[in-house]
């Protein structure tokens, strides 16, 4: 309560500032200003929603919402465009500490279950949502007017990108609880290489769908040599950069916090400059460091705890100001009704792959909880499309937007929920208030 | 080569370098590292390789100011009053008094070579002139704890060196603060126009009321890595509320931590966390600082050079000065402020203030002397510490208690 009056006051304060503004300030300084209050007005939410045992996650996508253009307008769009390097930042960060967090003796171990339940599960959500969109086109703006083909192959591309699901969420819980089950685990082995997936099924999908549903952009789609190179080259610049860094931790290994910040930064440029997949190839960085060293890498995760903990604060704060509520209660019924149907699909999926597999118990009844959530790859997606489609392109993304505006409320929720089920956090308070925001891995198991 | 990825690579290639070569060096030899960031800065800058061109340099102006309000919060952090007061009123007497001496007189030098070299009108010259004054003041604290490392004992001289580069960086940031709040261009969307004091009064006030209300912020917490959050975005605000308002970063945020360290009951773990992460703030700062600078005409090297020199001069004949009217000089030695001749990189941040700041007189002038200043001075400034103390700490060895009143 006391940090929620400051922050009234702070907010006060700050907007009494930029009423003084004639228009001819640097946008550096505003957006600084905001970025500052934002860090302070996120992590205070975050405390917040915690006594109503609500991940932090959530309070901080909350707070992007209350200070966001849908409620109070603190952060305006051109601040969210501003901070864009923070988000990017953050997206290569929690992708080398998720590919940190993989041991390949685990996931050797866990091959099975973890395909069999991926498989099912995305093959299941997958259809659902195709013939979800098919049977309610009339609704759908992107799909009204179009032929049966059209139809099948646009509602393929949104279902493509649809099923993938958010490591940053799934990072930030583990994060937040410490939680290192077999549930929490084999969550984050599956929305990994669902992503990997993802893009590969995407991209196919783009190929496809330009031949079927001519468009008026001009770029063209990515062709089977551009998709090898992302997913390939994400693997070879990855594997070079894990490499490098491992150097780095056996022979300097000091000013681990500069030198974390600065291979995030240098690994989300190179990858950009090569055109590979960033979230890939800083998770295959992570998994080299991780697995290629004798003691690992928990000294150096640590420091790039200490630099992600406000990154990912702002992260999920501009996740949240993002979210147009106005957008999405003009299709909120066609949006819940995807989130609905994927959801159950997923739930579906994981039974069935879990059965297949004889996976453990506790997998398969809560694995499925941890999959809800959506972000990161599936927005970088949706703009692909915008490009290819500037038209439906645009109806299909407010649509999708909408729909990962409530998977991102409802999916760090579900994700708790299942990880205080199966157990691998105690009770909510008591974890939340002794854990967070330092997320230092546990030494590499023995296994 | 994107100007991003180059500016990473600098860093990473800068920061091996130190850790290689700079780190064994310093070791053996007392040579402090921070000069060559700066040396790198100005190689990849617009004036030679441009791979930091002027976009580049824009588009991280953000993380400049930041690292301007991260180095003033660690400033700041030093003014805890409560064990300030524990040291006798006689250090002070000596630190102000060097302190003022070497700003006036600089100050005076510079006014007098700008009007009659440069032929600025006095009004004109006042500004650049009061700013090198505040440059001037400011004295490298890396090189006494290198020595005091070295020796592996404390000595007064030591203790008295530390609390006068403490002061120093006082009375550098406060004019500099002052300045930018007294030549405030008014651009502000208000009833009537602001005065000069009332900014004075509104940088003032954004530390202080901001260190107040973080405080109460942050409550009793001592988890670092939640403080490392709750500080960032204090400090982050802070210095964007100075830079919105075209003042301080530096002044407003060193307010703010030295209210905050004041007013908390944890104080110790603020300056854990803040000086944890100030090195990657203090890398970003000396690399801008280099990329930032653009030669200075041959006009402009008759004042670099007279800075240099009036410095010197200040530095060694303020020193003396101080010691001998507060009756200190057997305990402090003549030779004691050669000790605060090294300039370090807040002599840089207070270079980049001036250079930031709105419709500023002969920017590159004050900036080139800071850079030539921080470029001639830092690498040899823990030498000069050492030749100062060592001989003063064999004679305490004989007499112990001739120090005893400096202390």
């Amino acid at each position: 309560m006391r940090r929620a009056i400051i922050l009234l006051l702070l907010w006060g304060g700050m907007e009494l500032l930029l009423s003084l503004d004639k228009g001819d300030h640097t946008t550096s300084s505003e957006t600084l200003l905001i970025f500052g209050f934002l860090i302070l007005a996120a992590y205070t939410v975050g405390e917040i929603v915690t006594l109503v045992q609500l991940p932090k996650v959530t309070g901080y996508l909350a707070a992007g919402i209350l200070f966001g253009p849908s409620a109070l307008g603190v952060v305006s769009l051109h601040s969210i465009a501003e901070l864009a390097p923070v988000s990017r930042l953050a997206v290569a960060l929690i992708a080398f500490l998720a590919g940190a967090e993989l041991r390949w003796t685990e996931l050797r171990d866990r091959a099975k279950p973890l395909l069999s339940m991926l498989g099912a599960e995305l093959v299941l959500s997958f259809a659902a949502i195709i013939a979800l969109l098919v049977a309610a086109r009339a609704y759908v703006p992107f799909l009204t007017g179009l032929p049966m083909p059209e139809t099948l192959v646009l509602s393929a591309l949104f279902a493509s990108v649809a099923i993938v699901h958010s490591p940053a969420v799934v990072m930030a819980l583990l994060t937040e609880t410490r939680a290192r089950g077999p549930v929490a685990r084999m969550t984050l082995g599956m929305v990994l290489v669902a992503d990997i997936v993802v893009v590969l099924l995407f991209s196919g999908l783009l190929a496809v769908t330009r031949t079927a549903v001519p468009s008026t952009a001009t770029a063209g789609g990515p062709s089977l040599g551009m998709v090898a190179w992302e997913i390939g080259g994400s693997l070879l610049v990855g594997t070079a950069l894990g490499g490098a860094i491992a150097l780095y931790m056996r022979f300097v290994k000091r000013e681990l916090l500069l030198f974390a910040i600065v291979v995030t930064f240098f690994g989300s440029e190179i990858a950009r400059l090569a055109h590979v997949e960033v979230l890939l190839t800083l998770l295959v960085a992570g998994f080299v460091v991780e697995n290629g060293t004798r003691q690992g890498a928990a000294e150096l995760l640590h420091a790039m705890e200490r630099s992600a903990a406000p990154v990912f604060v702002v992260f999920f704060a501009l996740a949240g100001a993002a979210i147009i509520i106005r957008d999405v209660l003009l299709i909120w019924p066609i949006a819940l009704a995807i989130v609905v149907v994927r959801a159950l699909a997923i739930g579906a999926g994981c039974q069935v792959g879990a059965r297949l597999s004889r996976a453990g118990d506790m997998e398969r009844r809560y694995v499925s909880m941890g999959l809800v959530a959506q972000a990161g790859v599936a927005i970088g997606l949706v703009a692909v499309i915008s490009e290819a489609y500037p038209e439906r392109g645009a109806q299909m993304a407010t649509l999708f937007l909408a729909v990962i505006a409530i998977n991102q409320l409802l999916g760090p929720v579900l994700s708790r929920i299942a990880l205080k089920k199966s157990g691998e956090i105690e009770t909510g308070t008591k974890v939340q208030l002794s854990s967070e925001p330092s997320l230092a891995p546990e030494p590499p198991s023995a296994t | 080569m994107s100007g991003p990825l180059l500016l990473i690579l600098a860093v990473a290639v800068a920061y091996l370098a130190a850790h290689v070569a700079f780190d064994w060096l310093a070791r053996r030899y007392l040579i402090i590292s921070g000069a060559e960031y700066l040396l790198l800065g100005i190689l990849l800058g617009p004036q030679i390789a441009n791979v930091l061109s002027v976009e580049v340099m824009a588009s991280f102006s953000p993380l400049v100011t930041l690292s301007l309000g991260w180095v003033g919060a660690i400033v700041g952090t030093q003014f805890h009053i409560p064990s300030l007061v524990r040291i006798r009123a006689l250090s002070y007497r000596v630190a102000f008094g060097e302190a003022t001496l070497t700003l006036i007189f600089v100050a005076l030098v510079e006014l007098a070579v700008m009007q009659w070299w440069l032929g600025m009108g006095e009004s004109e010259a006042l500004a650049p002139a009061v700013a090198l004054g505040a440059i001037a003041a400011v004295s490298a604290p890396a090189g006494i704890g290198i020595v005091a490392r070295h020796l592996g004992r404390r000595s007064a001289l030591l203790r008295q060196l530390e609390i006068t580069t403490a002061i120093d960086a006082l009375v550098g940031v406060v004019t500099i603060g002052l300045l930018l709040a007294l030549r405030h261009p008014g651009d502000m969307a208000v009833s009537r126009p602001i005065t000069p004091t009332e900014w004075v009064v509104i940088s003032l006030a954004i530390g202080i009321v901001g260190g107040a209300m973080f405080q109460l912020f942050l409550g009793g917490e001592r988890d670092e890595d939640r403080l490392f959050i709750s500080l960032a975005g204090a400090i982050i605000l802070t210095s964007g509320a100075a830079a919105f308002l075209h003042l301080s970063p530096i002044f407003t945020a060193m307010v703010m931590s030295a209210t905050l360290v004041n007013m908390s009951g944890n104080r110790a773990e603020i300056v854990r966390t803040l000086h944890s992460s100030e090195r990657p703030f203090y890398f970003v700062l000396l690399i801008f600082a280099g990329a930032s600078w653009e030669p200075s005409l041959l006009a402009w090297v008759i004042p670099v050079l007279l800075y240099l020199v009036a410095r010197a001069v200040a530095k060694a004949g303020g020193a003396r000065l101080a010691a001998r009217v507060t009756g200190t000089l057997s305990a402090l030695g003549p030779h004691w402020g050669r000790a605060l001749l090294g300039q370090g990189p807040l002599a840089l941040a207070l270079g980049l203030e001036y250079v930031r700041m709105t419709n500023a007189p002969v920017p590159n002038v004050v900036f080139t002397a800071a850079i030539a200043a921080v470029l001639l001075l830092d690498v040899s400034s823990a030498w000069m510490v050492h030749s100062v103390v060592e001989p003063m700490t064999a004679d305490a060895d004989r007499a112990p208690r001739t120090a005893g009143d400096a202390s």
